[in-house]
């Protein structure tokens, strides 16, 4: 575009006659590395099996004050969009609910992970020997904090301002008691900060920044646009300005091993690892968020998937590492299968056993059925009939005295949870790359869903200990136990999940679970 | 849409139900494949806005005849064939103050492919930067 007289003249003067400015930020980054700290004779209490160079570089190349600029700029729109425009708009009361409640577990979760991440680059800043490669990892111990504050803070603004606030406001407490909880603390937590520092640069920033923040952190915000929800898009957008360079340090992690010819040994047995770890979570819980937890549909999630996991992350980051030695990951094919049934495996189970979330879930309408049918050829006679017939015996309705978890048993579908992953997955029903193996260890039974989960439990079986929800909760009857870990409103009683987003529908109360007298089992006693 | 084969709904993206099951579960697609392209998301802003229109589909057009810039609700997802380039002098001309590559950092919402600043320019590319091709620093 051609620009204006009086802005040309003023830029040509400004050019000849320069007014004194600060030293360029990038000379002064230039500067700093001069001071050759011997990091490379440091001892450290964060250990690799792998040798990292001491000569990588960084390639955003920043600088105290430029960051502090940047985030500062970051903030200020961003909580000012929130604190003026969206607020006078009612922004929070225009989320379609079913949205709405999508978000409780949304912003949620990525907050562990983002806590999380807050140690795994301290952890990755003790073991690098490079000093940019740890002042990347120092920016990214910054933008965690930034993030983690981030993420709570959606779950704040909704509390304030959603029709709807309980399970926002109290996440924190409530999330624990389902299922989807252990999964979340297993790929969020353990992964980022359990073993080896390079293997864990891989879990966090190779695999799950460079690859799935894109579906989580970038592919929600189209989600939530066109379901009416404008805080999430200024959140996680902005986020996601951060998570470049922490992609970035994840490729430099790489370079900075590509030259040790030891790495050949470990490096794609820990990639692909990492992305069965990942995937096996991540796969399930986004698309069933954004399908299930959504009125309007963007793409089949599968697809977005495909374009993001698969092509862009697949192809251009891992696929152009080739003449280096980096595979592609071997557990490839079940992940594909995966991203295209394992959601609604998922969602089949997480509807079953409603009460144990700290948000709502709806059944599917006819018209989203249709989208199902439409866009999965087959999911109609898999899923769809079951739906039907739960929607016929009054799921949704307090006195009808039925929970779907009741088909399961009356049907001999057991349901089981994945040690590794702690992913629970129904076998009988499963149309994933799940199937049943179990193990004895240490005088417990141990269930198991794919070759891949089992592999790395056999290496370090000590590495997946924690019990999940039919081992804790055992003998337990189902109201006693939400009641214990508080998932009821604040009258004491009303249940802050329910099987449907009806404003007006009636709500499901401790006494409503209570006369159903379920009682919670560990199917692996049967076997 | 667009038809190149780098906007977002190109290929197999473009076919549904058990089309896109055939392509997305044929057998030459259970690897990953190498790729030359480069994906850049770019947060709407005033300043965002004005680079996508008025300098990577305005005057530097012709630098780049692969790119394509698609509109994603909140974001401009941008995808191109080896690299796309953003020099912040050139934006500071066009916004008549100054405007460095940090700034232009602050709405950079993602990058797939190895993104580099140097100077006051910001570049996406597919190549390897650091193994293939050195990193280079600020000459003095």
């Amino acid at each position: 575009m051609a620009i204006s007289a009086a802005t040309k003249a003023a830029t040509d003067a400004l050019a000849v006659n320069r007014a004194p400015t600060s030293v360029n930020a990038q000379e002064v980054h230039r500067w700093l590395q001069s001071f050759t700290w011997d990091f490379e004779k440091n001892r450290t209490k964060y250990p690799t099996k792998y040798k990292m160079a001491n000569q990588t570089k960084e390639q955003f190349k920043l600088i105290a004050k430029e960051y502090a600029r940047m985030e500062s700029v970051k903030d200020e729109r961003q909580f000012g969009s929130l604190q003026d425009v969206l607020t006078r708009l009612d922004a929070g009361n225009r989320v379609h609910p079913k949205w709405g409640e999508t978000m409780k577990v949304a912003s949620n979760f990525l907050e562990v992970g983002e806590y999380n991440a807050i140690a795994a680059t301290g952890m990755l800043w003790d073991s690098a020997t490079a000093p940019e490669q740890k002042n990347g990892y120092l920016a990214q111990v910054l933008d965690e904090i930034r993030h983690t504050h981030q993420c709570g803070y959606v779950n704040y603004y909704y509390s304030k301002h959603y029709h709807d606030p309980a399970g926002h406001n109290d996440a924190r407490r409530t999330r624990t008691i389902g299922p989807l909880w252990k999964g979340m603390k297993r790929v969020f937590s353990d992964g980022f900060i359990s073993g080896d520092a390079v293997e864990c640069s891989i879990n966090l920033q190779l695999v799950g920044e460079a690859c799935f923040t894109n579906p989580l952190i970038v592919a929600i915000t189209e989600w939530a646009a066109a379901n009416g929800d404008e805080i999430t898009p200024t959140v996680f957008l902005s986020i996601e300005t951060d998570e470049l360079r922490h992609m970035a340090n994840g490729y430099q992690t790489v370079v900075s091993i590509a030259n040790d010819e030891a790495a050949s040994k470990y490096l794609n047995t820990d990639l692909n690892n990492a992305f069965w770890t990942q995937q096996k979570y991540f796969t399930p819980v986004l698309g069933m968020l954004f399908e299930y937890g959504s009125k309007f549909k963007v793409e089949p999630w599968v697809k977005t998937w495909n374009r993001w996991v698969y092509e862009d992350w697949g192809g251009i980051w891992i696929g152009r590492l080739g003449k280096y030695g980096v595979e592609s990951p071997r557990s490839l094919r079940d992940a594909k299968k995966d991203a295209y049934w394992a959601h609604h495996d998922l969602f089949l189970l997480a509807y079953a056993m409603w009460p144990t979330g700290f948000f709502r879930l709806s059944l599917p309408s006819r018209e989203e059925m249709d989208w199902f049918e439409e866009n999965y050829p087959g999911w109609y006679d898999h899923y769809g009939k079951i739906y039907d017939e739960w929607r016929a015996r009054g799921c949704e309705d307090p006195s009808s005295g039925f929970i779907p978890l009741m088909w399961f048993i009356e049907n001999n579908h057991p349901i089981y949870i994945d040690r590794v992953s702690q992913v629970p997955f129904c076998p009988s029903l499963c149309k994933g790359a799940s199937t049943l193996r179990v193990h004895e260890w240490n005088g417990k039974k141990h269930s198991f869903s794919d070759d891949w989960g089992e592999r790395m439990w056999l290496t370090e079986p000590e590495r997946y200990e924690c019990q999940n929800m039919f081992e804790q909760y055992a003998g337990r009857e189902l109201s006693e136990v939400i009641a214990e870990l508080h998932g009821v409103r604040s009258d004491g009683k009303t249940l802050i999940a329910q099987p449907h987003t009806n404003k007006n529908g009636k709500l499901w109360s401790l006494d409503d679970l209570k006369k159903l007298n379920c009682v919670f089992k560990d199917p692996l006693q049967d076997l | 849409m667009s038809l190149s084969s780098n906007a977002y709904g190109a290929g197999i993206m473009a076919k549904k139900g058990k089309d896109f099951a055939d392509e997305y579960f044929a057998e030459e697609n259970q690897v990953l494949h190498e790729s030359n392209e480069v994906v850049l998301v770019l947060k709407k802003s005033d300043e965002i806005n004005i680079i996508v229109d008025e300098i990577l589909l305005g005057d530097r057009r012709s630098d780049n005849p692969t790119l394509v810039v698609e509109d994603r609700a909140g974001y401009w997802w941008l995808k191109a064939t080896g690299k796309i380039e953003v020099d912040c002098e050139e934006v500071s001309e066009l916004l008549g103050r100054n405007f460095s590559v940090y700034d232009f950092l602050v709405d950079v919402s993602s990058t797939i492919g190895r993104a580099f600043t140097l100077g006051e320019k910001f570049t996406i590319t597919s190549e390897l930067m650091g193994l293939d091709r050195k990193l280079e620093d600020l000459k003095s």
